[in-house]
């Protein structure tokens, strides 16, 4: 299951913010190999759909403009938010490269999902959406 | 340079590089919030600059799923 699937099934009761932080893959990072290296990369595994042609923005303009061909790539209609420079909101979350969490009516966390990649996934955000909102 | 020179450099750059970012990546993440704790609240702008969200605008009116990532 994907997030977008879940967007599109819980969209009306949740509300789904998708936030940008730190590049995963920048060139100038955590790259994944030269070109031979990336074509073989992109063949075994499907994600991510590294484009790793972008450099770690410096900037909040650079990281907004990034975060943006993000969104278009995307397309789940759901807005994405940037995290600063300061990456505080990643850090408070431990969220990079990638996480998911639910949070409940009252502000408390109800499903804190593992470290991505590994721990990314979509299939236990969807059983903790279902899960709380059938109690609440 | 030859392919498999080229295929290893990159293997060995690319273990290298996840061995040191997971080792600080793993104690942000013995801070993260847990199941039971209180999110962290935060206030973000969308890519144009213009809009923004606050976390805690949505307490008692709907849950919230966070969905942290980048494009690569």
């Amino acid at each position: 299951m994907s997030i977008q699937e879940i967007y599109e099934q819980y969209h009306e009761d949740v509300q789904f913010l998708n936030i940008y932080i730190r590049e995963a893959h920048p060139i100038d990072g955590w790259w994944l190999g030269r070109r031979l290296t990336r074509g073989i990369i992109k063949k075994i595994f499907p994600y991510p759909k590294a484009s790793m042609a972008h450099y770690d923005p410096q900037t909040i303009e650079e990281r907004r403009a990034v975060a943006g061909e993000c969104q278009a790539a995307l397309a789940y209609g759901v807005r994405t938010y940037v995290d600063e420079m300061d990456d505080a909101v990643n850090n408070a979350y431990a969220a990079w490269p990638t996480r998911l969490c639910l949070i409940g009516l009252d502000g408390k966390v109800v499903y804190a999902g593992g470290l991505g990649p590994y721990g990314f996934r979509p299939a236990k955000l969807q059983a903790a959406i279902e899960s709380y909102l059938k109690r609440s | 340079m030859t392919i498999i020179s080229e295929l290893f450099d990159d293997a060995k750059f690319v273990v290298s590089y996840r061995k040191e970012k997971m080792k600080s990546q793993k104690l942000l993440d013995a801070r993260a919030p847990k199941a039971g704790d209180i999110a962290p609240d935060f206030t973000l702008s969308d890519i144009s600059g213009t809009e923004s969200v606050t976390l805690s605008d949505f307490r008692g009116e709907k849950p919230v799923a966070l969905v942290f990532g980048s494009y690569t």
